[in-house]
């Protein structure tokens, strides 16, 4: 492939990617409601697995409780709006605590590898829900905590979430893209490689790793800012909940970890996999989910985009040899 | 405070060494974090709570039956969804044994509702009175039976074939190949064990406590914590981690008040893992 017709092929994805943003936002229009918040639910959760693909599908550390930035995003807009401060403020302050949770916490954590890393991802995540759950004064303790109710009609509404989480996640992928594809990105993807050859080499390992996992917890602690004020009502077991860092590792699975695209491609499917066994068997809900998991994981392993690549590859591979087969 | 705080703290912790002796075996033998444990200990309460309302038999006896039905689904589980995993590594195991966790979770409150239950044996409420304490029988016979099945686990690796050869895997894979190890075998019984473990855990704790599909995310909460403590697949790193958890919530409990328990016992975990990653026993395989 020249360079010529590499560009082309560019502008083709560019041109596409801008039409299906176009059809995004002009979508709710000629939807109901009730599509209207499983695609604003979709755009969600593709932003926090975009966070996780960072971490785990490039860097090879997997946050399994970066749930927990999600958590503080919903709180911290949830105690700030309650003090008479505006959405746009309180989010800012949302996603500065979470930045700051990050580095703090990530000095300590982020010497840990493998295994312990997801473990005590985990703990730190229960210990901040205990304590949010234990300081009723401020949170609203166990019971929860309601956010100012936006006063337009709910169609309204449910249309600006649908758009600003929409813009989230396509800012959300415009930056990793341009994370991954500078000098940083570069040093993010040694670290998964190997880590002692990549400090070997002069890479601050350190600074990599606490400013990858700050750049994740900034778009999780926003998104979950947008869910607190979208939902009007939080609670702990529900914005901390472990589940959502499984569903979100799930669709970066499935999308493909370590691909731009694989991690809002795997959204789209969990979402609606789970939407169809919420609806289809109700009772059976829980089941369905983790026997279509185990199905997934068993045949896809590789993502939708790696087993699609692996593919068209064999197929091209394919060709020439039967061609070669038959003037041999 | 005093005695009594003291044999409070032991009783508890030995359920607690039990529960996390079968967790910290699976994952530090066999290298798979089970995400479905909690489930299991608590499908364990519930096969015992049916045995107990069928056939009228004492949770004490029943964790034979529970014990033996969890070992084979356990070995069932590891063979037909972790071994052809396995080489995808960490995440793979942890989502499959994510979605057993929910199937199990499925099946309960399909069958037994999400009511807490409980089991009420006739002797529920006699106890020991000695030296000024208080000492319940059903949480006495708990102990002493937990300490027997971490004695016997301990027996089991230390002087039977399988045992051994469990251990060699453990030490040394390549190792074990080269002398006739066979090494999935031996992780898909040690896995077997752990889910075991996880079943009779499930019946003495159905003897004490009440029990429902919350308890689920409590268990696996509490068995990260012991593991974490005792070094991974370490049995007597994994008693210690339990009594110490006992201890470390008695005592949280009568300073700080019950509900800064669990996260009194996660700053613990976090701790030891930035300081002692291998465990407070410090040696990372069988001591």
């Amino acid at each position: 492939m020249n360079i010529t017709e590499k560009k082309i092929n560019m502008n083709k994805t560019i041109i596409l990617i801008l039409a299906l943003i176009l059809l995004f936002i002009l979508l709710p229009r000629f939807i109901s409601g009730y599509y209207v918040r499983i695609f604003t639910a979709i755009f969600m959760y593709a932003t926090i697995a975009q966070g996780f693909n960072l971490m785990s599908g490039y860097m090879g550390y997997l946050p399994f409780g970066n749930v927990m930035f999600f958590g503080i995003g919903a709180y911290v807009t949830a105690i700030f709006m309650g003090k008479g401060f505006s959405f746009v403020c309180a989010l800012l302050l949302a996603a500065l605590a979470a930045v700051l949770t990050s580095i703090i916490l990530g000095f300590p954590v982020l010497r840990l590898r493998g295994h312990y890393f997801a473990i005590a991802t985990i703990g730190m995540n229960g210990a901040i829900m205990s304590v949010v759950q234990n300081t009723t004064e401020i949170t609203g303790g166990a019971m929860g905590t309601t956010l100012p109710i936006i006063p337009r009609a709910p169609g309204i509404v449910y249309n600006y979430f649908y758009l600003a989480m929409f813009t989230l996640m396509v800012v959300t992928t415009m930056v990793m893209y341009l994370v991954i594809h500078s000098k940083f990105g570069y040093a993010v993807r040694s670290i998964k490689a190997n880590e002692e050859a990549a400090n070997s080499m002069g890479i601050n390992t350190t600074y990599t790793k606490i400013t990858a996992w700050a750049i994740t917890a900034l778009f999780t602690s926003i998104a979950g800012a947008l869910y607190g004020y979208w939902m009007s009502f939080i609670a702990p077991e529900e914005v901390f909940d472990v589940m959502i860092s499984v569903n979100t590792i799930v669709m970066m699975l499935i999308g493909g970890a370590g691909t731009i695209l694989g991690p809002i491609i795997g959204a789209f499917i969990i979402e609606t996999v789970s939407e169809f066994a919420w609806s289809g068997f109700m009772e059976y809900h829980l089941a369905a989910l983790g026997i279509a998991t185990i199905i997934i994981v068993f045949f896809v392993p590789r993502g939708v985009i790696g087993s699609l690549g692996s593919m068209i590859r064999n197929k091209k591979m394919a060709l020439p040899k039967k061609v070669g087969e038959s003037n041999g | 405070m005093g005695l009594q705080f003291f044999i409070n703290a032991i009783l508890l912790g030995g359920l607690y060494a039990l529960m996390g002796l079968g967790f910290s075996l699976q994952w530090g033998i066999s290298g798979i974090i089970n995400l479905a444990y909690g489930a299991m200990v608590v499908l364990g309460s519930y096969l015992s709570l049916v045995l107990f309302n069928t056939l009228r038999i004492d949770p004490f006896i029943s964790l034979i039956f529970t014990g033996t039905i969890l070992f084979f689904l356990g070995a069932f589980v590891y063979r037909f969804s972790l071994q052809p995993l396995l080489k995808g590594g960490i995440v793979f195991t942890l989502i499959i044994t994510f979605a057993i966790r929910l199937i199990i979770e499925n099946i309960i409150l399909l069958v037994w509702s999400a009511d807490y239950r409980t089991i009420r044996v006739g002797y529920a409420g006699s106890s020991i009175q000695a030296f000024n304490t208080f000492i319940p029988l059903t949480k006495f016979l708990t102990f002493i039976i937990a300490g027997i099945l971490v004695y016997l686990t301990y027996l089991f690796m230390m002087n039977t074939k399988i045992g051994k050869g469990i251990q060699a895997v453990a030490l040394d894979k390549e190792g074990a190949l080269a002398v006739g190890v066979d090494d999935q075998r031996m992780y898909m019984i040690n896995f077997a064990v752990g889910t075991a473990l996880a079943g009779i855990t499930g019946s003495l704790w159905a003897s004490i406590y009440s029990f429902s599909p919350h308890v689920i995310g409590v268990i696996i909460a509490k068995v990260f914590i012991i593991a974490i403590l005792g070094g991974l697949g370490n049995i007597w790193g994994a008693a210690a981690g339990g009594i110490l958890l006992g201890f470390a919530e008695t005592s949280g409990a009568t300073l700080l008040g019950s509900q800064w328990q669990e996260a009194i016992g996660l700053v613990i975990m976090v701790m030891v893992l930035l300081f002692r990653p291998h465990g407070l026993i410090g040696r990372k395989f069988f001591g």
